[in-house]
């Protein structure tokens, strides 16, 4: 189950710069509990997200902290859902099922403007 | 977008235990973002560093399991008493039999049902049942955490008017996800039952934890050929291939089981006090003792001529059980320190050691030279002086004349290896 979820929702991307626009890309890293409530709504959330405001392209892996607890500990996670932006730096996270958009965006460091 | 849960109707109704549990869950949470997130109901699971685990929330935990209630309802046609459980100790069903002898029994003893969290329950047992208690939440632990597949564990509900006893077997399921362990739960009263059961007699003072386990009758029949004897740190109770004369049932001392390799210090396979006995393998068919047993902690023990003792052994059923259950933890304890003295590290088979005296001792100061250390754990004394100066500058432990005093209980367990824990659960298991 969360298998199969993380091989849909990891987008292959070229590493480092999106071709056409010449962006960054962002990768992120998103913590959740198998196919509790608010993780599936923390998938869905950042998936609307990604498609319309990481058109050029990210990365995203998703980590089912139910099967591997312990890289979620390493990591420094103390809670599911959570999703944790890698690069571009500075790093951020952003805790909770991602329902609010202007926040995700902004620990996204996409400018508000561009948040609908 | 997808609104925040808000007040999703839950599949159960918050309860004692649960509240309980999600308390507990917060407690593991810092920082502000992740309080707000957790107070929002925006939190499915929260990390416990201690055991390294997922914990689901329990509004999670109904929400992903609400479906898989009914397949599960075909134990309830099972006539033991059944409880399943997920990986954070979730109780997704109990089976009818279960329920049945719960009311019973005045819903006592981890008297759970689906949708509560078992180690909650643990954490809820009255303060008279606490050691019952913790023992049972640590074996889950180590069930549910892939250490152990199976484990034993013997309950008395104190609390109830008429005391009550059961034995709770905790078994890890591999396959069957959300599935992942089987209580079965046998109470020593239930008839049909009986041979599961040790009646427990334990005679006042008698401290020795073998001769408690046995019924009345039969600790009266080897009462008169009990001698207590006084044993003193250093004194060799028997030597490799010496003919076992008498075997002795630890009180307050403490024996360590050593054996000899030529060319090579002793090196200590085993560790005895008041839970197990000196010369087990009489009963077992043999006459000579295949280590030697020094006396490590001065104290008392009862001593019992060797021939009285087989006889009495092929006699008493009951005594067979109890001696036989102890051989196998025996063994149990050597294999494991086997393993350990070949594959850990001085410093973490240092704090073992320390460890399972103190618990056999039950004290935390004890007198112990460095050299006496070496002979146990097998390794040079310089070896154990860096070792215990490294644990007293980390104020672990006090170390003054050969007197050791544990100052850090928690910050040992720390230093030690896995396998204070696994040689600890042994100890835990019925007598």
């Amino acid at each position: 189950m969360a298998r199969s979820e993380r091989a849909v929702a990891s987008k292959r991307m070229k590493k480092g710069v999106a071709a056409e626009s010449g962006t960054t890309v962002v990768v992120m890293r998103l913590y959740i509990a198998g196919r509790a409530p608010n993780s599936v709504k923390a998938i869905a959330n950042l998936d609307a997200i990604c498609r319309q405001h990481f058109k050029a392209g990210y990365k995203l892996e998703i980590v089912d902290v139910c099967e591997y607890p312990r890289r979620a500990l390493d990591d420094g996670i103390l809670v599911t859902p959570s999703l944790a932006k890698t690069s571009p730096s500075p790093g951020a996270n952003v805790i909770g099922n991602l329902s609010d958009t202007s926040s995700v965006l902004a620990a996204l460091g996409v400018r508000s403007a561009s948040a609908t | 977008m997808i609104d925040a849960p808000g007040s999703a109707d839950p599949v159960l109704t918050p309860n004692k235990t649960e509240v309980a549990f999600k308390a507990w869950l917060r407690r593991l949470v810092t920082g502000a973002a992740e309080l707000e997130a957790f107070d929002a109901g925006e939190i499915d699971a929260v990390m416990d560093r201690d055991s390294g685990c997922a914990h689901m929330l329990p509004e999670a935990q109904s929400a992903l399991h609400a479906s898989s209630r009914v397949p599960l309802s075909m134990f309830d046609a099972l006539p033991g008493e059944v409880c399943l459980l997920d990986a954070s100790g979730l109780v997704l069903m109990v089976n009818k039999a279960w329920r049945a002898s719960g009311t019973r029994h005045g819903r006592a003893g981890l008297d759970v049902r689906a949708g509560e969290n078992f180690f909650a329950a643990c954490g809820d047992a009255p303060e008279s049942e606490r050691t019952n208690a913790d023992a049972v939440a640590a074996g889950l632990r180590s069930v549910l955490g892939g250490l152990r597949q199976s484990l034993r564990v013997r309950y008395v509900c104190s609390s109830q008017r008429a005391r009550s006893t059961f034995a709770l077997t905790m078994t890890a399921t591999s396959a069957q996800v959300p599935v992942n362990a089987l209580l079965t739960r046998e109470w020593e009263s239930d008839p049909g039952l009986k041979r599961y059961r040790i009646t427990p007699a334990a005679p006042a003072g008698v401290e020795n934890r073998l001769l408690a386990a046995l019924p009345a009758k039969d600790y009266a029949r080897l009462e008169g050929d009990l001698e207590p004897v006084k044993v003193t740190y250093g004194e060799i109770l028997y030597e490799p291939g010496d003919r076992m004369r008498h075997v002795y049932f630890p009180d307050n001392c403490l024996v360590s089981l050593l054996t000899l390799v030529e060319g090579h210090r002793a090196l200590e396979v085993g560790l005895v006090g008041r839970e197990g006995m000196i010369g087990v393998r009489l009963a077992l068919g043999g006459s000579e003792s295949p280590v030697r047993a020094l006396v490590q902690g001065t104290g008392t023990a009862l001593r019992m001529n060797a021939e009285r003792f087989v006889r009495e052994f092929h006699r008493s059923q009951t005594l067979q059980r109890v001696l036989l259950q102890f051989a196998d933890r025996l063994m149990g304890q050597v294999s494991q320190t086997a393993a350990c003295n070949r594959f850990h590290v001085v410093d973490a088979r240092l704090a073992r050691w320390l460890l399972l005296t103190a618990d056999r001792m039950r004290s935390a100061t004890f007198h112990l030279t460095h050299g006496f250390i070496a002979d146990m754990l097998g390794v040079r004394r310089e070896g154990v002086t860096v070792a215990a100066v490294a644990l007293q500058r980390r104020g672990i432990i006090r170390y003054r004349r050969g007197n050791i005093t544990v100052l850090d209980r928690k910050g040992l367990e720390a230093a030690s290896c896995s396998c204070y824990r696994n040689l600890k659960l042994m100890d835990t298991e019925i007598p």
